[in-house]
């Protein structure tokens, strides 16, 4: 992108899909989540984060442009408004492809004192792996995360909706041993519960 | 139809002066009031106020009983705080300055100081701001932020993130006046970045106004660019002839070359907006094939000739030629020219073949105005703001009428008007609207009668059942679109939609008490319909006894060899339609003269070629879709030889015995002698912003003509 780019004619630029150019992957359970979250909210704008959630989890944990698109899409937004939405939170998944997993390691204050940055290097080692990276086989993504509000346990470490902690190397072995042996996906996991919880929301 | 302002006021102090001002208003535009300005970047008067560049800081206290003046602790943002009883407000106060200082210093913390490179340097608002307020230095040495350069983020706007200090003006406009949303800021923090969708073409009517007000240069022109220096250009006030909405722009040129078109406010038609068209499509001014002198065939050459040649020759074929000769007229010339092409055709080549429309325009007696007495054109753009509802029937406005889609959206958006958009096809207009109906292409008729039927509560076999078996609009939308429309507002459409239906929604508007506008396609059309450049029509709307020639018949006249002579003024005969009736017409007339800016495909066929001077190249007048009268001086000098078409014809006109005329201002008293319209115009006021013709009043007659039409569905 850096490259300065000629000025030329329009159809040399990249342009954005056409709604009859999405491939849309949504599975009728999402469409159908979709439409009962929309009648919680006043506008179709207010439906975006929970929108981008399905699509998070429909998309296998990372959203990509197309996923944006997709929302957009479904709720009748520009593409544009819904990646400003998306690429503002950092729980979405915009900047690159996940793993199955994503272990997010605490480094605030209290997990720092309680070594976190040794869980961390112990991790970077065992996986190979360095902060912000997924594992070449795309099972693992470590990531290092501010404070996830859990200082009792630190140093603690979230995968996907589970916290886990104090940690210790032992644990990490065991935890990673257990992550390789389920097929589920826990970045997915987390992503269905958030929405889960949305639509329970509504209930109330 | 004004709007219901709250007349309630409140007093404050600013800088301890007393001040009077209505609730509600903004600091930053109460200040104003007495002539101080509050310096800003995020904030634009025709935009939601945000606060995210916090230049706007001022100090803000209460009068205590005690009489003195308590101030809150920290500076507040002038632009998102409205004014209270007993506020003070301090603009200039040390803390206020330092506050400044600090605001510019962050600002600049990552802003290049590229300037001598920047197309913005020397109209920049950071810059102007910086040098009045901000520090001479900067504390920071650390590297500042790197991106990408000059990405083209459409063909006209290239962005340049390095620049951009976030301030959401351009997020706002696509979000709250263009309405297509296709900015927005992607990331956070100091890596937010306004784009499109995964930086891909910025596909807007309106993309050029985000370069008029980004503060930086950020978003900057990708046809201006390194053309010039803001502080090397003339300005001149001129008006969008490209489009019919009269749109004010300033004409920047240099060295007599136009160079770009900024937006002028003008708060009755575009308030300071422009679209693509005004903004990048005048380049024709500087077209390399622009003709500079006149031109005669010689076999298959054109040789350079003298005006006095070509007058002599055109009046040699043209004079008194009667039924054997015809002009076809550009509805984009002005006003001027176009009177004294007329008054040329009828008085020295005695023959009503004139006409400045397509094929298909309508007879005198099947207009509006004459078959109804019902005014086409009867509210103006600014009138559409207040309209409580608006059915926009059967165009896509944002490409047809820009200025009057931006109003319409703004009625919507700012004072949630109802609007129900009919057509054939998708349009941006349908984003907001309320109701949409989609009807089959060709039964525009029958749901413009099966709205009638519903609006004007009256019987008839327009059922909204029937409606939809012949339309495909489902009968339960025709009933929300009548429900949405309620009991009054505006119906828009243009002249593109075929006739019947025009009629049943003038009908239908009258009978309702709407606001009707039936709105032209070109820069000129109610100028040259009300000053007789068509055949059956004199200047002022009178019937002419016998009537013309018009373009179809013209052009099967002049296929059929029975015409000796015809003149294209402006026309490319190729652009009417069916080119093969054109190219037949062409070749069978004697003589064919073309008077154009640059050679066109008509002008392969030419006898004579004429050069024709632009709208920006003459002193003239413009007559906009909703009847504004506009003024547009001579900016530039037209290349070479070339000629206002009113320069020509009262030459040729004067050749034969007629007075002669030496300025614009004759032609406009001539004018006025014919079109009352035109005499009761104050030239001040038509220079300052445009005068309205006046309407022309609804006498409705032979209201039960529309049976007739209607049963011919």
């Amino acid at each position: 992108m850096s490259d300065l780019i000629q000025l030329g004619a329009r159809n040399e630029r990249p342009r954005a899909p056409r709604a009859d150019e999405l491939e849309l992957k949504f599975s009728p359970t999402a469409v159908e989540q979709l439409d009962a979250l929309r009648t919680h909210y006043a506008e179709d704008k207010a439906c975006i984060l929970p929108g981008l959630w399905i699509a998070q989890r429909e998309y296998g944990g990372y959203l990509e442009p197309a996923a944006i698109a997709e929302v957009a899409h479904r709720l009748g937004r520009s593409y544009a408004e819904v990646e400003g939405v998306a690429t503002f939170y950092s729980m979405y998944n915009t900047a690159h492809t996940v793993g199955k997993h994503m272990i997010e390691v605490c480094t605030c204050l209290s997990c720092h004192v309680c070594g976190a940055y040794r869980i961390g290097d112990y991790l970077k080692q065992k996986l190979g792996v360095d902060f912000g990276e997924t594992t070449a086989d795309g099972v693992f993504t470590l990531h290092e995360v501010e404070c996830l509000n859990a200082c009792d346990r630190a140093p603690v470490l979230q995968v996907g909706d589970q916290y886990h902690g104090p940690v210790d190397t032992a644990y990490v072995d065991k935890l990673i041993e257990e992550l390789r042996g389920s097929g589920s996906s826990t970045v997915v996991k987390l992503a269905d519960e958030i929405v889960k919880v949305h639509l329970k929301d509504g209930q109330a | 139809m004004a709007a219901a302002v709250s007349t309630e006021t409140v007093n404050i102090t600013v800088n301890d002066i007393e001040l009077v001002v209505p609730k509600g208003e903004l600091v930053v535009e109460a200040v104003k009031r007495l002539g101080l300005e509050i310096p800003i970047f995020c904030y634009h008067p025709r935009l939601k106020p945000v606060g995210m560049c916090r230049m706007c800081l001022v100090e803000v206290g209460f009068k205590q009983p005690d009489g003195t003046v308590r101030k809150m602790p920290k500076p507040q943002a002038g632009c998102t705080l409205p004014v209270s009883e007993g506020m003070a407000v301090y603009t200039d106060t040390d803390a206020v300055k330092r506050d400044r200082k600090g605001v510019l210093e962050f600002l600049l913390a990552n802003h290049p100081l590229d300037c001598p490179i920047c197309d913005r340097g020397g109209e920049c608002p950071l810059q102007n701001n910086t040098l009045a307020y901000g520090p001479s230095t900067s504390r920071f040495v650390e590297m500042k932020r790197h991106l990408p350069k000059a990405y083209p983020l459409s063909q006209y706007v290239t962005l340049d993130l390095e620049r951009c200090i976030q301030c959401g003006r351009c997020v706002r406009f696509t979000e709250e006046i263009s309405g297509d949303s296709q900015l927005a800021f992607r990331f956070r923090g100091a890596s937010m970045q306004p784009s499109t969708f995964q930086l891909t073409d910025f596909e807007s009517k309106f993309s050029g106004n985000v370069i008029e007000i980004c503060p930086v240069g950020a978003l900057t022109s990708a046809k201006y660019r390194f053309r010039a220096r803001p502080w090397d250009l003339q300005t001149s006030p001129g008006i969008c002839t490209v489009t019919p909405c009269g749109t004010n722009i300033w004409f920047d040129h240099r060295s007599g070359k136009f160079v770009r078109v900024n937006g002028r406010t003008n708060e009755g038609v575009n308030e300071e907006w422009t679209c693509d068209r005004t903004k990048f499509g005048h380049d024709f001014y500087n077209a390399a094939d622009r003709l500079a002198t006149p031109f005669r065939r010689d076999g298959e050459a054109f040789n350079a000739a003298s005006w006095s040649e070509a007058s002599q020759a055109v009046l040699a074929a043209f004079a008194d030629g009667g039924e054997g000769v015809a002009v076809l007229v550009s509805p984009t010339l002005s006003n001027e020219s176009l009177f004294m092409t007329q008054r040329l055709v009828r008085d020295t080549f005695k023959t009503n073949n004139i006409d400045f429309r397509p094929s298909g325009g309508l007879a005198w007696s099947e207009r509006l105005e004459n078959k109804y007495g019902l005014d086409p054109v009867g509210g103006t753009i600014a009138d559409l703001e207040h309209a409580g509802s608006i059915l926009v029937f059967g165009a896509s406005l944002a490409d047809e009428q820009p200025m009057t889609f931006l109003r319409v959206r703004k009625a919507w958006f700012s004072h949630g008007a109802r609007v129900v958009v009919a057509h054939e096809v998708a349009t941006e207009a349908d984003s907001f609207a309320d109701v949409v109906l989609r009807y089959n292409p060709g039964s525009a008729a029958v749901v413009a009668a099966g709205l009638r039927q519903l609006l004007a509560k009256v019987e008839g076999k327009f059922t909204p059942e029937h409606v939809e078996s012949v339309s495909g609009v489902p009968a339960d939308k025709l009933r929300a679109a009548a429900a949405s429309l309620g009991e009054n507002g505006a119906v828009v459409t243009t002249r593109r939609l075929a006739k019947p239906a025009a009629e049943i929604l003038a009908v239908a508007a009258h009978e309702t008490g709407r606001t009707f506008l039936h709105m032209g396609p070109h820069a000129n059309t109610e100028g040259a319909a009300a000053l007789g450049a068509l055949p059956d029509t004199l200047p002022g709307g009178v019937k002419a006894e016998t009537a013309g020639l018009d373009t179809k018949g013209i052009l099967d006249a002049a296929a059929a060899g029975k015409l000796k002579a015809l003149w294209l003024v402006g026309v490319d005969a190729f652009s009417l339609g069916d080119r093969d009736l054109v190219s037949r017409a062409l070749e069978n007339v004697e003589t064919l003269v073309v008077t154009d800016y640059r050679p066109t495909e008509s002008a392969e066929y030419a006898s004579w070629l004429l050069p024709l001077a632009l709208p920006a190249e003459q002193d003239g007048t413009y007559t906009s879709s909703e009847r504004r009268v506009q003024h547009m001086g001579a900016i530039l000098q037209a290349p070479g030889e070339a000629r206002a078409q009113w320069q020509v014809a009262q030459e040729l006109a004067a050749r034969s015995g007629a007075a002669p005329v030496f300025s614009t201002s004759e032609v406009r008293s001539l004018i006025d002698s014919v079109a009352p319209d035109y005499a009761s115009l104050t030239m001040a006021k038509v220079i300052d912003g445009g005068e309205l013709l006046p309407r022309r009043g609804q006498s409705p007659h032979d209201l039960e003509k529309l049976a007739q039409t209607l049963g011919g569905l």
